[in-house]
């Protein structure tokens, strides 16, 4: 198996260089000349190159920004041992294009860093990257590696996180963890408190947050189990900002989801009903109807076929953004009617997921009747909300009974009192005749 | 007229705890089920209520079956062992009460201390204390505690399926109680078969007592 020559000359480099300034402090002069004499190019502003791809690629460095932050102690060359100055620069560029050699880079990263690269290794992050996502973070994308400083990812005001996720950083920001953030209290999360900083995990994945959410908050489920009514059963089903954020929208989503395997499966391709309903990138999603849904689990579910496949509801929020707007717990939902009754908004909207690429579940649109209509008792047995999703048909059944009690005691007195009445008369005509 | 003594004090006693059980569990089902259109008590309310009344239901259920079980009482439920009888009996009293309680005709059920239900009442209670009680109770301390009780519900195919079972059986005894209660006002006055679930004592016709089997 061939070795990374990046990745060998950059762990010498970092060796030599660390054993040199544990021995004595002259050789770090030394290594702040060899820099020095680096930046004497590189340290000019507007410095960049045109690579074989036509990209541009930016080779400036702020010298002050490095010698501040903790790689200097390494130096160029810690990171970039492969240069070789007899060749530098080489008269035809060794990068194809900035996202390989980013990627490549990694490796350099890991040299020094390899917990945090194997933490990494498991996040969606690196799944993406697997992907061949282009824009999915690496090393160097969350910490910019010339001017990394300690500590600058646990602040509000320089965490990496926001760079993509702006949006949901805003929404964080103003929730009850961004506000006491922001006044000094480091106890309350930044977005690595809950996410990890470099194993990353698919957000979606509520059960694994839900049980983030309880780390800190540790009391919650003996408070919640004082009021509310199976409270275990609301920990797995809803997930904590449906309640917690009490301004956001709350769907319910349906995952298809393996009885044998206990893992989500992934989308069902070959089903034409699902195919059909779902749509595709050139015909628009209508969602799948409860008919739709139970001839698909069926399909799924057909003779041979090893392992039960069926559906698990959660409750959840709508969007990522709107899982970030927690209030404090004094504005939570606790009213057990906004949820259980009809046409609760939490009910209006449903979505049936499947495993898409690197874990992140993909979302397909279905009606809201899947909720409500007698089909669906078999086939969204896993998810019912009393009052909430209540089967239409189970209704009609009751009113028809509720009349037919007390339409039958009324109609059966009506006719003995008419009877009797009846009786009454006949013999005092029959007198008269 | 004779006065016989047909309801001993505990089968008075369970009857009106079964009874106004049952109501409680009826309204406060309606009010879990339907939070938005019937607004009498709160939704947490209403469900610890009907969590409570259910466990007395169940205790009361078992003063029923054990005291049944294990006195001579369940005769009572069994008076006709022979199908074919029984079976006239019970098309007997569809005409009665179909037709021939308009009429003025006399009850076709004779009561006695071990007939004291007719063909009809006796199928009925027992396909309601022996069927539908017990799987009302079944499914609903599943939904009372559906993590607790996650395996059987997810063998019975999901808490979807337990509920309908639960809602079905719910709407059964929607239909039947106001039903029962009228059909105790066919006695011989209105309030005849009220009075006697109170203080335990039945009148019969002499003649009835004679040619009772």
């Amino acid at each position: 198996m061939g070795r990374n020559p990046i990745a060998i000359g950059a762990a010498a480099a970092a060796a030599v260089l660390a054993l040199a300034g544990m021995i004595v402090s002259a050789p770090a002069a030394a290594a702040a000349d060899a820099d020095t004499q680096c930046l004497a190019c590189h340290g000019s502003p507007g410095m960049e190159k045109q690579l074989a791809g036509g990209e541009t690629v930016s080779l400036s460095i702020q010298g002050d920004s490095f010698a501040q932050s903790v790689h200097s102690v390494i130096g160029c060359t810690g990171c970039h041992a492969n240069i070789d100055l007899a060749s530098h620069p080489p008269a035809e560029s060794p990068i194809g294009d900035k996202r390989a050699f980013s990627v490549a880079m990694v490796q350099i990263c890991r040299t020094c860093h390899n917990d945090q690269f194997a933490q990494w290794q498991q996040s969606v992050h690196a799944a993406l990257v697997s992907e061949g996502n282009p824009v999915a973070p690496l090393c160097t994308s969350c910490h910019s590696p010339h001017a990394v400083i300690k500590g600058a990812a646990e602040e509000m005001d320089t965490v990496p996180c926001k760079t993509c996720h702006d949006d949901i950083f805003t929404a964080y920001a103003t929730s009850v963890h961004g506000v006491l953030r922001s006044s000094g209290v480091t106890a309350a999360p930044l977005c690595f408190g809950c996410h990890g900083a470099h194993n990353v995990s698919v957000p979606s994945a509520g059960q694994g947050l839900k049980d983030v959410c309880l780390g800190c908050h540790t009391d919650a489920r003996a408070s919640h189990r004082n009021w509310l009514p199976n409270a275990e059963l609301h920990f797995d089903v809803v997930s904590c900002p449906v309640c917690h954020a009490p301004k956001a929208h709350r769907r319910v989503d349906l995952v298809l989801y393996d009885s044998k395997t206990q893992k989500e499966v992934s989308e069902p391709s070959g089903v034409p009903e699902f195919e059909s309903a779902t749509g595709s990138a050139t015909a628009p999603r209508t969602g799948l109807d409860p008919q739709t849904l139970w001839t698909l689990l069926s399909k799924l579910n057909g003779a041979g076929v090893e392992g039960k496949t069926s559906l698990k509801g959660r409750l959840d929020v709508s969007t990522g953004v709107e899982a970030h707007e927690l209030a404090g717990s004094a504005a939570a939902i606790s009213d057990c009617d906004t949820c259980h009754r009809a046409g609760a908004a939490a009910f209006q909207s449903v979505t049936i997921s499947v495993a898409g690429p690197a874990g992140i579940p993909i979302s397909y649109g279905a009606s809201k009747e899947v909720l409500s209509s007698a089909i669906s008792i078999p086939s969204v047995g896993g998810f019912y909300a009393i009052g909430g999703t209540r089967i239409t048909f189970l209704d009609i059944l009751f009113v028809l009974a509720l009349l037919g009690g007390f339409g039958l005691a009324i109609g059966h007195l009506a006719l003995r009192v008419a009877f009797k009445l009846y009786l009454k008369r006949k013999p005092q005509q029959q007198g008269k005749g | 007229m004779l006065r016989i003594y047909v309801h001993s004090l505990p089968v008075r006693i369970w009857h009106w705890i079964n009874a106004a059980a049952c109501v409680m569990m009826v309204l406060t089902g309606i009010q879990i089920r339907y939070v938005g259109l019937v607004n009498v008590v709160s939704f947490r309310t209403a469900v610890t209520v009907h969590n409570w009344i259910a466990f007395i239901l169940i205790a009361n259920f078992f003063v029923w079956f054990l005291f049944y079980l294990f006195s001579d009482k369940i005769r009572i439920y069994h008076p006709e062992l022979n199908p074919m009888k029984h079976f006239h009996r019970t098309v007997r009293q569809i005409i009665y009460y179909g037709y021939g309680v308009f009429k003025g005709d006399p009850n076709p059920h004779h009561l006695s201390l071990y007939r004291q239900f007719n063909p009809l009442q006796s199928m009925v209670y027992q396909i309601i204390m022996l069927l539908l009680l017990p799987i009302q109770g079944f499914t609903g301390i599943l939904l009372w505690d559906l993590n607790r009780f996650a395996g059987v519900v997810t063998a019975l195919g999901g808490v979807r399926v337990v509920d309908t079972v639960h809602v079905l059986v719910f709407i059964v005894f929607a239909f039947y109680i106001p039903f029962h209660a009228y059909l105790g006002t066919l006695g011989r006055t209105p309030i005849e078969k009220f009075k006697a679930m109170f203080d335990g004592y039945e009148e019969i016709e002499e003649e009835s007592a004679e040619g009772a089997e």
